[in-house]
């Protein structure tokens, strides 16, 4: 038999192996608002499939096509993104 | 010009002339064979075209006179803008940005600092307003059709001076 301490040990890397990755953010409207957003900036994108908050007004938005871009707003009030 | 006129009434008469027309008896033969497809071939469409348009110009003649006159509420529309759903506060915060660099252009070209006129403005107007359309479709119908109904009121103002300033 093993002891739990030592079963545990084995475990958990297998649990971490089938976990699924967790989604950084699942809210739709806020994915198509980034999607918009990026659209109207004229920042190849296609469509945002998770996000991550920063702070307020502040995302890590992943795209489609594997790009990411940092969505907030600037000190002048604008909306901006820079490609990450 | 009375000879002129009947001639010209007789033209657009149709097929009636080409019955009436006198000349043709002193053709030969074969004249006949080829007056007739002529008389026959305008008919056909003659036939189909009121068939097929006449319908539609009263109905969209009605739909213009039905059309309420262009009305322009600059303060109901921002504030719908400002408090639809449809649109998230990134979209909406990107839209004002666009709005506000445009409303600069036009002020530049009103005190004659910038290049082409105002008209020049008119084609990232139009773009913009599409922008704006093509975000709310979807989400606020009402809200598109209102900024869509009132494009070109908005444009009148932008394009002239006086009023632009007065909006200012």
């Amino acid at each position: 038999m093993f002891a739990p301490a030592r079963a545990a040990t084995l475990l958990f890397p297998l649990a971490m192996l089938f976990a699924a990755p967790v989604p950084a953010a699942e809210d739709p409207a806020l994915l198509r608002d980034l999607t918009t957003v990026l659209m109207l900036l004229a920042k190849p994108c296609g469509d945002v499939v998770s996000a991550k908050r920063q702070a307020d007004n502040d995302h890590i938005a992943t795209c489609k096509d594997g790009s990411r871009y940092r969505v907030f707003v600037n000190a002048e009030g604008r909306a901006t993104a820079q490609k990450l | 010009m009375c000879c002129a006129a009947i001639g010209l009434l007789a033209l657009a008469a149709g097929c009636a002339t080409v019955v009436d027309a006198p000349p043709t008896p002193a053709v030969p033969s074969a004249a006949p064979v080829v007056i007739a497809p002529t008389a026959v071939e305008p008919k056909q469409p003659a036939a189909i075209a009121p068939t097929t348009v006449r319908p539609k110009q009263p109905v969209k003649a009605v739909r213009e006179a039905a059309k309420p006159a262009p009305t322009l509420d600059i303060a109901g529309l921002t504030e719908r803008l400002r408090s639809t759903s449809a649109i998230g506060l990134f979209t909406k915060l990107a839209l004002k940005n666009q709005m506000d660099d445009l409303l600069q252009q036009v002020r530049a070209q009103h005190q004659g600092r910038g290049a082409g006129g105002v008209n020049a403005l008119r084609q990232p107007y139009d773009m913009l307003v599409l922008k704006v359309l093509a975000v709310l479709q979807d989400g606020d119908p009402p809200l598109a059709r209102m900024i869509s109904g009132s494009r070109e009121a908005i444009w009148g103002i932008l394009a002239d001076p006086v009023k632009f300033n007065a909006l200012a």
